[in-house]
């Protein structure tokens, strides 16, 4: 019979053998990884185990009796042989029945109780604190950080200052996704078409793991990120470092720029430093998705990661890689190879080969990884506004035209008929003047240019950003630059 | 009105066929749609059981490249909606099916032809589900199908818009299924049978049918939403134009937790049934089991939103769902108390199926516990959708629910078949299968708690959790070969058939007082039912002796009513004739709901035939009249 070969443990014994048990199981749940829950480093996760824990030793008691009660019970009244005596034919037990209602009820209620006030005191920052507010976009798959008061966006890496409250407004471009960090704070979804937040503050300096908590689709497991905590001043050199423009470049890395122009720019703006560029990323990033939706098979631009100051990033491809030369270079050359499913292959003009590698040589990429780690704050205090390097209205205008599109206009609109974000610029010249009865071809491409919103061709949103810091000189130069395009 | 009814044309004769493939197509006994349901689940059990396989052998090494992150996503959805849609729920309606005619003294269900329409639409509906693994195109939006994700911007494919259309076809079935035994345990009870004299099982089943026929449909209006967002560019759910993801989680959810009880509440009549048989004593405190089972089922309608404590229900709704969540726990403590009560002073056979039902409480009890942590919303926040939740529900569905089905095949397989299961080898089954299942699942609580995602097909091996994930994959691999056993215990019994006779197990409820296999009448005489557990104390009178209020049945009344029926022979009894049209009907329906995959010629082609199937089945009487009858 089986139950005789299962060993009699005297009950002292076993007391003695599950308090230490039990200890084991909490010690064995922190684990020191990297997204252990118990490891907690800010007030939001502290109160989340803890409330854990406190149930999880209510339901230890029940699991020992219960499972201890099913063997003892089981061991004890087995049947020896099948001569045993009918047993008491007991139907129930009223007061039993009762007991075992009532106890239950109580321990419920002790466990609901904290639960509420755990529910309620989470669900806000503590009053009358300082609070920092970040966005935080869901994108597949990657995050979008932007922090409005700043003037700041970012990818896939959230730096905030030890000790800091910080209120993050969750939304998503596409599908839903989830936010969290396992040592920092418990998840909380981010949907399209609604705001959620949530806060949370790291109370020790460090690299918290983060990951995407609702299956999003194909590389769901590969979207993840990091919270950076570091000390106030360390922060406070970041986001100064952020309105700078990043050191100049020369050599391979200089190449790397042309390239990037050629071939990234359209989907990665790598310029918000700049005075308005956090206005203008979030309408290029709306540009960028809807000219994905309405050609989601043949598209050839996807929102994507700002790039800016990338060179200071830890990691990359949405925090599954530490940043290095060579892995950048990888997956330059063949992103699915590290993620697979990432959009930027899918789409981007440059991938668009029989093995679907990057149309470009060895050399070519390594000048891109070397200038995307150039990029990083220089020494300038200002930053300037987007003059290109040949100077003002002195020279040709065509020529200054063609540098003003180059850095300001090209990564939406195209000069041939092909549409980007906004539509191909070819024939500009033909049609302008036949656009909006009363203007003329010049005052239309003006307009365009000055107030973006007063005409939107059929087919687009009106989703182009306003250009401040143009002066004279450089509208003009556009208009004879977009005039020359056929 | 025979005679009306007589002067339909027929293009093909009624199937009178008792043996061959014939007699199962046209089958409307409830014992043989028991059958094929069984069958089928168990097929299906074995495919989500594979597909279980490859998503541990992907996940038992860190950065794997084993299988592709799209077959990962689609085998992870198929095997969420195979286990839950084509194992278990199939599972329990094949044990419906087989026992609650012979619990109740019934020979049919209510409505016999409705039944195999069931089962066919169970069937086809599946395999509708299952063509993606033709095309190469499965579903992969995961069995919660959650919007827009599922949408068909970001899902393309066709394996989604199959998953809408096949769980609807499936959801017809739940719902006829679920009238079906209402109205057989209300109407066809044998005499004296109140509903308070009825068989645990019975009464769980009856319970089951209600959430049946009241969630379903819920499901179903969703589906087709989101069937015709896909199809047809509706915006119910597609965030893009407006459409809002959120309610798509609501309408799944607001099905989905009772759905949880539609699992569970079959095999805790199971558990009901053989653990009084083995203690030999009546189930402790009846009124209480039964009752908790009704509250278990009503509450099951109120915690809907604690799958969703992560989608920013604000902090009243999150008390709210996690207090009524917290709640469901206590008639849930009742009956596992009820039961550890009923084994106490016992005289508890240690075997199979007992020994699968002690499992289950046991392995119910962790999944119970690992509850009422994620009810608390802000530990939950952490352990939401990790592999602590994945732990979680394995222990209610796997440790609960199967185990208690497994309990189920070795209790009444003898009846079913007339031969005994090897009991040798079933207690070898049930200890690979507890001991793989343990080992499978109880690391993926310290995994969940470490910060392991749901869903995801790699992971980096600095996040540290391949230790755990490797020992879950030889859990995973250990269960396999329990399975393995289990299919080499009914074979080595089958070729070795040891035979059952009526009662082996000495039993309580009145299947067990009729032959094994049942004559497919079932009852010669319906019986009379005086006592709760009636056989039993037609069995043991003097028991009687000890109970209050009762007076012991006069020695020897039985033997009367045999003695009287016996001349019988089984022969006059008036059963269901078979029919075709049932399959017809199913296939039809199936097929036309292809077409809109398919083609607009195909919907035609399977409407005509769905058409004539109901037509011809309206049109036909439930028995043709014996030929001796009319001349």
């Amino acid at each position: 019979m089986l139950s005789n070969l299962l060993p009699r443990l005297p009950r002292r014994k076993l007391l003695l053998f599950l308090v230490p048990a039990a200890a084991a199981f909490i010690a064995g749940c922190s684990t020191g990884n990297p997204q252990d829950t118990f490891d907690t480093a800010g007030p939001v996760a502290d109160d989340q185990a803890a409330l854990f824990k406190f149930i999880f030793w209510i339901a230890l008691v029940v699991f020992v009796i219960v499972e201890f009660g099913i063997i003892w019970i089981t061991l004890k009244y087995r049947r020896r042989s099948d001569s045993d005596p009918m047993p008491v034919q007991t139907h129930g037990n009223t007061k039993l029945e009762l007991t075992w209602t009532f106890i239950p009820t109580l321990i419920i209620i002790a466990i609901a109780i904290p639960t509420v006030i755990s529910i309620w005191d989470l669900s806000d920052p503590p009053a009358g604190e300082s609070v920092m507010t970040i966005e935080a976009v869901g994108h597949q798959w990657w995050f979008e950080f932007k922090y409005p008061e700043e003037e700041i966006v970012t990818a896939n890496e959230l730096r905030v200052p030890v000790g800091q409250n910080v209120v993050v407004k969750l939304s998503s471009q596409d599908v839903i996704h989830s936010f969290w960090v396992p040592k920092l704070f418990g998840k909380v979804d981010m949907i399209p078409i609604r705001e959620n937040e949530l806060w949370f503050r790291a109370d020790e300096p460090g690299e918290f793991f983060g990951q995407c908590a609702e299956f999003c689709g194909i590389a769901h497991a590969l979207m993840r990120f990091r919270v950076i905590a570091e000390p106030v001043e360390d922060y406070n050199a970041w986001v100064a470092g952020m309105r700078k423009p990043p050191v100049a470049v020369s050599g391979g890395a200089a190449n790397g720029q042309t390239l990037f122009a050629a071939n990234c720019s359209s989907c990665h703006s790598i310029d918000s430093y700049q005075a308005g560029a956090f206005d203008r990323e979030e309408a290029l990033q709306d540009g960028r998705w809807q000219g994905w939706l309405a050609d989601i098979e043949d598209a050839r631009i996807v929102s994507a990661p700002n790039l800016t100051h990338f060179g200071t990033r830890l990691t990359f491809a949405a925090g599954i890689r530490d940043l290095d030369r060579a892995t950048l270079i990888d997956w330059i050359d063949d992103p699915s190879s590290i993620k697979p499913g990432t959009r930027m292959q899918e789409h981007a003009a440059v991938y668009q080969t029989s093995d679907g590698t990057a149309n470009l040589r060895d050399s070519e990429i390594a000048d891109i990884a070397d200038y995307l780690l150039a990029l990083v704050p220089g020494d300038a205090d200002i930053a300037p506004t987007a003059t290109p390097a040949n100077g003002g209205g002195g020279g040709d205008p065509v020529a200054f035209g063609q540098a003003t599109f180059a850095a300001n206009c090209s990564a939406c609109h195209n000069t041939t008929s092909a549409t980007l974000v906004g539509p191909g610029l070819a024939g500009i010249a033909d049609r302008a003047g036949s656009q909006v009865p009363g203007l003329s071809a010049d005052d239309y491409i003006r307009q365009s240019i000055n107030e973006p919103t007063a005409f939107v061709v059929d087919g687009f949103g009106p989703v182009m950003p306003g250009f401040p810091q143009f002066g004279d000189d450089e509208v003009d130069g556009l208009i004879a630059y977009l005039k020359t395009l056929n | 009105m025979t005679s009306t009814t007589m002067s339909i044309p027929r293009i093909f004769d009624r199937p009178k066929s008792t043996s061959g493939i014939w007699s199962w197509l046209g089958t409307v006994d409830h014992k043989r749609i028991g059958t094929l349901y069984g069958i089928t689940a168990f097929l299906w059990f074995l495919v989500g059981g594979i597909e279980a396989l490859m998503i541990r052998a992907q996940l038992a090494r860190a950065d794997s490249d084993l299988i592709s992150p799209e077959t990962f996503n689609q085998l992870f959805t198929m095997h969420g909606t195979t286990m839950v849609f084509l194992v278990v729920m199939p599972m329990s309606a094949a044990f419906f099916n087989w026992l609650i005619p012979l619990q109740i003294g019934a020979r049919d269900v209510a409505f016999p032809r409705m039944n195999a329409l069931s089962f066919w639409l169970f069937l086809f509906g599946g395999l509708l589900i299952n063509v993606g693994w033709f095309t190469g195109d499965s579903p992969n939006g995961g069995w919660f199908g959650y919007a827009p994700n599922s949408g068909i911007t970001f899902n393309s494919g066709s394996g989604m818009t199959f998953w809408a259309i096949g769980l609807s076809i499936l959801g017809v079935a739940s719902i006829a299924a679920g009238l079906n035994f209402i109205v057989t345990i209300f109407n066809m009870r044998a005499p004296g049978m109140t509903l308070f004299k009825m068989p645990v099982f019975t009464w769980m089943t009856l319970i089951t049918s209600v959430l049946l026929v009241l969630a379903i449909p819920v499901i179903g209006v969703a589906l087709i939403q989101i069937g015709t967002d896909r199809l047809y560019g509706t915006n119910f759910y597609n965030s893009i134009n407006g459409g809002d993801p959120v309610l798509w989680q609501h309408m799944f959810w607001l099905f989905g937790h009772p759905e949880v009880y539609i699992l569970i509440l079959p095999a805790m009549g199971i558990v009901s049934e053989v653990l009084p048989t083995f203690s030999r004593k009546p189930l402790f405190g009846y009124p209480f089991i039964v009752f908790s089972g009704i509250g278990i089922a009503f509450l099951g309608w109120f915690v809907w939103a604690h799958h969703m404590f992560t989608v920013g229900l604000g902090p009243a709704a999150t008390s709210a769902f996690a207090i009524s969540t917290m709640a469901i726990a206590i008639p849930t403590g009742i009956k596992i108390l009820n039961w550890m009560a009923t084994m106490v002073r016992g005289s508890i056979k240690i075997n199979t199926p007992m020994l699968f039902s002690i499992s289950f409480i046991a392995m119910f009890t962790i999944g119970g516990l690992s509850g009422v942590m994620h009810a608390a919303a802000p530990s939950d926040a952490q352990q939401q959708d990790t592999y602590f939740v994945v732990a979680h529900f394995h222990y209610v569905l796997f440790g609960g629910a199967l185990m208690a089905i497994f309990s189920g095949i070795y209790y009444w397989w003898p009846k079913m078949t007339g031969y005994m299961l090897n009991d040798k080898q079933g207690l070898v089954v049930w200890f690979l299968m507890l001991l793989g299942f343990n080992l499978q699942f109880a690391p993926m609580h310290w995994l969940g708690l470490d910060g392991m995602p749901r869903r995801i097909f790699t992971y980096s091996s600095e996040q540290g959790w391949e230790g755990l994930n490797a020992l879950a994959s030889t859990g995973g691999l250990i269960l396999a070969i329990g399975i393995l056993t289990f299919l080499f215990n009914v074979w080595y019994s089958k070729r070795n058939k040891v035979m059952a006779g009526n009662d082996p197990w000495d039993a309580r409820t009145l299947e067990w007082s009729i032959p094994s296999p049942p004559p497919h009448y079932n009852f010669e005489q319906i019986p009379e039912v005086e006592y709760r557990d009636d056989f039993w104390y037609q069995k043991y009178p003097e028991l009687l002796e000890h109970e209050d209020g009762h007076v012991p049945a006069p020695a020897g009344a039985q033997d009367d009513d045999e003695a009287a029926h016996d001349e019988h022979g089984g022969h006059g009894i008036h059963l269901p004739d078979m029919s075709y049209y049932p399959i017809m009907a199913a296939a039809g329906v199936a097929i036309g709901m292809g077409g809109l995959m398919a083609g607009y010629w195909v919907i035609v082609v399977g409407g005509i035939l769905g058409m004539w199937g109901i037509i011809g089945w309206s049109l036909e009487p439930v028995n043709d009249p014996e030929p001796d009858v009319e001349h």
